[in-house]
């Protein structure tokens, strides 16, 4: 690695895995598109700035947006979590800690998105 | 996996020594305090979301809120985090990949400069659109 700019941002983390690494790497490549839609959507092109309560139906409705909201929070969600993931191994755990912190990051995750489809699929199933 | 790379901080609280900090290190700290502060902002903002299964007597109040000035504010920096760790994030993953690892130092300034244009931009237009 270059020695200007040798960031240990910038290799393969090796206290939080090469494979965990990866996948950050994937999900954040996505974000940056999902994220991305997700600003220009909710903040850039509405009128007035920010949608009210019959915008968002409308727009959580289209067959085409929910499924990227969901994908949005999947992704989005897993990069935070490997994230924190990473920072929490730089403590310097045990081994035994580590898979305790991996365990309790997957619940919280998997609540997040749990939690999120649900919120979607209220919104989607709202009476008009 | 546990050893440690030998650029690394050994401890979280290295972060905070700033002697002898060279620019792959700021963009190391400003990369995981970014990320830190939008994953906090990614739980509140689910918290705040639960108002919609309120209906609109519960959401559209909420709105006139948010749109406060002190409340963009607080977009205008949502904006400048995504856009830091957006952008950093992309450099961070071309370098972890072997990709411009020669030219980390100039393409980190470059982007952080698009960053910094391009959150000035956002910024204009969430205080000129928000009514």
């Amino acid at each position: 690695m270059e020695s200007t700019l040798n960031s240990p941002a910038a290799a393969p983390r090796a206290g939080a895995g090469s494979l965990s690494w990866i996948w950050q790497a994937v999900t954040g490549v996505g974000l940056v598109i999902l994220a991305g839609l997700h600003m220009v959507a909710h903040h850039f092109v509405v009128a007035g700035g920010l949608r009210n309560f019959a915008e968002v139906l409308a727009y959580i409705r289209n067959p085409l947006i929910w499924p990227l909201e969901i994908l949005f929070l999947v992704c989005v969600t897993a990069h935070a979590l490997l994230g924190v993931r990473a920072i929490i191994f730089d403590l310097g755990l045990s081994e035994t800690a580590e898979r305790r912190v991996t365990q309790v990051l997957w619940g919280v995750g998997l609540l997040a998105v749990a939690y999120g489809a649900w919120l979607t699929w209220v919104l989607v199933t709202y009476p008009a | 996996m546990n050893t440690p790379s030998p650029t690394r901080p050994r401890r979280v609280w290295q972060w905070a020594d700033v002697r002898g900090r060279k620019l792959g290190m700021w963009a190391f700290i400003l990369n995981r305090l970014s990320g830190l502060g939008l994953t906090l902002y990614l739980f509140i903002h689910l918290g705040v979301l639960s108002m919609l299964t309120g209906g609109p007597d519960s959401w559209d109040p909420f709105l006139a809120i948010v749109k406060a000035p002190w409340f963009l504010m607080l977009d205008v920096i949502l904006l400048a985090g995504l856009l830091i760790h957006g952008l950093n994030g992309i450099r961070v993953t071309l370098n972890g990949f072997g990709i411009g690892v020669r030219a980390q130092k100039q393409l980190f300034l470059v982007l952080m400069a698009v960053a910094a244009v391009a959150g000035l931009l956002g910024a204009w237009i969430i205080f000129a659109e928000t009514k």
